[in-house]
């Protein structure tokens, strides 16, 4: 183009010849921008930050042998099947946990009255995430112990137990010993169980190597979840994988809800947001209806004219976008820290995106520009309407 | 003259009217429809939580060690503490009884059980130990206040899942856990013969259903409660009671020790539907048990409860901030275009105050018409949003009604404040003459 040097001589006189005017248009552009970012980043975040709030529930997977034993006692896993899980799903640590019951009975070390309860022994990375809950008590020095266990709150005050003291434990003739150093409070079963090392609950029972089930506790969306599901049935095709479905029906149909909830209301802001940026953008148009009465009275084609409006709009969209959009996504963080009590993580693919929809929104608003065409330059300059 | 200015400017150039009010009406039907849902939501999504089942476990004082794994309990019949049956109905007499939404008492029996072989010649098979958990299948329980009411573990336990057919209540029909049907080659129809494993009580039970629960019950045999209580020959009596009860997510408040309270600090705790709080109206009611929170479901609700509200209202804050830029920015708009009527005005004698007086009360009437369409076209698309998502309808609310209007008036006078101040200030030389 021949004119090219004058172009965009014009569009530099077109953005810096009114400063009030362009900051007002940048600002509306930069507050879309952000708006928009920050919204995006959030509900990301939010669904995945979600999708954590839920473990705190416990364990939502449950690997069980496939056949519940023909003598009413439950059968029992290899215990082998815990190493084959896998550490990670989708970026996620996967917590594990093999537990083994026995119903045996137990005495405080040093009385002789014994009574029967639930010893579960555990074995495997994650006991605090599969059964959530607070430590009443908790001797740290003790838990490397190769004898250590901790006890459930009631068990522990139907046995005048506490963190420190040693435990014996029988099962059939079968006698072993054990150290205190926790006591849980979790409001469940579990208050009244001893969890001890999974080999001394195995020689109590006289099982070595087997376990009666493993709980898993697995971080992600409905979707998400029943692939991991899936995934690990088909490699691990003589145990029984399935979902706790107290939980997973729970998660699920809340999940849903709240993350429809959050892309219908953003949405809806996205849309009003650029409402607002063109109510704008049209504003500004219609002030310039004397350049435009100008420019054609001079020489200047529709065309020409449209396209240096053009490219002042994506100049101040690109500007806009990147300022507003780099804003939105601080201020992103910060929301998340305070809904969540975490920052949310900024997810880059958010700040393209939101830069884009600025532009695409900034050269929608020029639209109304438009209408300059049918401008007759000589009833602009006789200041009709 | 006044009102004349204000109707001629209506309706001389509706169209230009129209655009604003549009854009009015659009900004404050989203806010009326975010603030509908969010309004409704909590208490919606609290509901949804009690799908999780109970968040209460009532249990004997001075009881035996329960052997409990999952949600059965393995003691035998003659150990440990039981509870009155009759007493139940006091639950729904505490402060907080309309926050009672189900619960259901339970007792586990361990039972030796056997089926008649199905192909002839019939013949008994031995099948084994197993639990029998007796329990409430919607059974009328009558209140001290003279009514009764409906309640069960289908309520409690949403997530127990029965094909088939449920027991009716105190008939000798059983569900039977789909393990142990599997293993038993039991269906609907088939007669199951329990005994307690000293074999002092006996009887035949017809499975109508197969159950499956996702858990150790999926293992055990399900039937009333009167059943049970034959077998274990506890007439009357239960082991343990789920309650499942709506409750406001726990703060700092919450957390404090009711015992170090003042009084009014207490009254003000007593009187909030605080788990905890529930959890001691109970406990008065129901003579000798211990009231234990299940602090996995409880407190997984309130955290997530907490924050999916806080982040409601965090987006809904938005919704409204975005429709008042939207509208400020129309509002803003208007008044720039009336430049030359504005000049105009003032050639011809009125005083700033005046000519901001007139585009105020247009401004304002805009936007108590265009509020007025956008509430209308709120509660419309809360309730699209409503039936999508939740499934249910927000209630219209006038208090959002009061709340959209005086918003609406607010933007759009905040919106027009800065032109209109601009305009008020013409010198109408210039504009007359086109600069």
């Amino acid at each position: 183009m021949p004119t090219t040097p004058m172009f965009w001589r014009i569009v530099r006189r077109l953005l810096t010849a009114n400063y009030s005017r362009l900051f007002v248009i940048l600002l509306a552009l930069g507050a879309g921008a952000a708006v928009t970012s920050a919204l995006l980043n959030l509900q990301i975040d939010a669904k995945r930050r979600l999708t954590t709030e839920f473990r705190a529930l416990g364990a939502n997977v449950i690997v069980a042998p496939r056949d519940a034993g023909t003598d009413g006692n439950g059968a029992t896993l290899d215990e082998a099947v815990l190493g084959q899980l896998p550490a990670e799903h989708e970026g996620q640590f996967v917590p594990a946990v093999a537990f083994l019951y026995v119903i045996g009975e137990i005495a405080k070390a040093g009385e002789l009255h014994f009574e029967p309860a639930v010893i579960a022994g555990t074995q495997g990375p994650g006991i605090t995430e599969i059964r959530p809950g607070r430590r009443t008590e908790y001797i740290s020095s003790l838990e490397n112990d190769p004898d250590a266990c901790e006890i459930g709150t009631k068990a522990a005050t139907q046995f005048q137990v506490h963190a420190g003291n040693s435990l014996h434990l029988r099962n059939e003739g079968r006698t072993a010993t054990c150290k205190v150093f926790a006591v849980v409070a979790t409001g469940g079963a579990e208050d009244t169980q001893i969890f001890t090392r999974l080999a001394t609950a195995q020689s109590l029972a006289n099982l070595p190597g087997r376990i009666s089930l493993i709980q898993l506790s697995v971080t992600g969306t409905p979707d998400s979840l029943n692939r991991f599901i899936s995934q690990l049935s088909r490699s691990l095709p003589a145990v029984d994988v399935r979902g706790i479905k107290q939980l997973a029906e729970t998660e699920g149909r809340i999940y849903n809800r709240i993350s429809g909830l959050l892309s219908a209301t953003v949405i809806l802001v996205l849309i009003l947001t650029s409402l607002c940026v063109m109510a704008g953008m049209s504003n500004v148009a219609i002030e310039r209806k004397n350049d435009v009465g100008l420019m054609k009275a001079i020489g200047g084609s529709v065309r020409r004219v449209v396209r240096l409006f053009l490219a002042e709009a994506i100049l101040m969209g690109i500007v806009g976008g990147l300022l507003g959009s780099a804003f939105g996504l601080l201020v992103s963080i910060w929301l998340g820290k305070a809904v969540f009590g975490v920052a949310a993580q900024p997810r880059w693919i958010v700040y393209p995106v939101s830069v884009a929809i600025t532009v695409i929104v900034s050269i929608a608003s020029a639209f109304p520009l438009r209408r300059l065409a049918s401008i007759r330059p000589a009833s602009v300059f006789r200041g009709e309407a | 003259m006044f009102l004349r200015l204000v109707t001629d400017s209506f309706t001389r150039r509706p169209r230009r009217k129209l655009l604003t009010m549009a854009a009015l009406a659009l900004g404050m039907a989203v806010a009326t429809a975010a603030l509908s849902v969010s309004l409704d939501v909590g208490d919606r999504l609290a509901q949804e939580f009690r799908s999780l089942g109970a968040n209460l476990l009532v249990t004997p004082q001075a009881d035996s060690l329960p052997l409990q794994i999952g949600g059965v309990d393995y003691r035998p019949a003659n150990a440990g503490a039981y509870l009155p049956e009759a007493d139940l109905g006091r639950l729904k007499t505490i402060f907080w009884r309309f926050n009672i939404m189900a619960f259901a008492p339970i007792l586990d029996v361990p039972v030796d059980a056997s089926a008649m072989s199905p192909q002839p010649p019939a013949s008994l098979l031995a099948l084994g130990k197993t639990t029998l958990i007796g329990t409430w299948y919607d059974r009328e329980v009558s209140i001290p206040d003279g009514t009764t009411y409906e309640t069960g573990i289908e309520k409690t336990n949403p997530w127990w899942h029965v094909e088939g057919n449920w027991f009716k209540d105190n008939s000798a029909d059983c569900v039977v856990g789909t393990a142990l049907a599997k293993r038993l080659a039991l269906k609907p129809g088939d007669v199951l013969n329990v005994s307690a494993p000293d074999k002092s009580t006996g009887m035949a039970l017809t499975v109508v259903g197969i159950l499956t629960t996702g858990g150790p019950e999926d293992d055990a045999i399900v039937a009333s409660l009167g059943r049970a209580q034959q077998l274990a020959n506890k007439p009357g009596m239960y082991r343990r009671l789920y309650v499942s009860a709506l409750t406001k997510p726990e703060d700092a408040f919450a957390r404090k020790d009711p015992k170090t309270m003042t009084p009014a600090e207490f009254d003000t705790w007593y009187c909030t539907p605080y788990i905890s709080a529930i959890a001691l109206q109970i406990s008065e009611e129901l003579k000798g048990t211990d009231v234990h929170v299940i602090r996995r479901i409880a407190e997984g609700e309130g955290n997530i409860l907490t924050r999916v509200r806080t982040l409601l209202w965090l987006v809904t804050f938005s919704a409204l901030l975005a429709s008042a830029l939207a509208v400020g920015a129309s509002a803003a708009a208007s008044v720039i275009e009336r430049r030359t009527e504005i000049g105009l005005m003032k050639a011809l004698g009125a005083g700033s105050g005046l000519v901001g007086v007139l585009l105020a009360a247009e401004q304002l009437l805009l936007a108590f018409v265009g509020g007025g369409i956008g509430y209308s076209l709120g509660i419309v698309l809360a309730r699209i949003l409503g039936e999508r998502i939740f499934g249910f309808t927000p209630t219209p609310n006038l208090f959002v009604l009061l709340i959209i209007l005086v918003l609406a008036a607010l933007i759009t006078l905040l919106g027009s404040a800065f032109p209109l101040r601009r305009a008020s200030r013409y010198d109408p030389a210039p504009i007359l003459r086109g600069e």
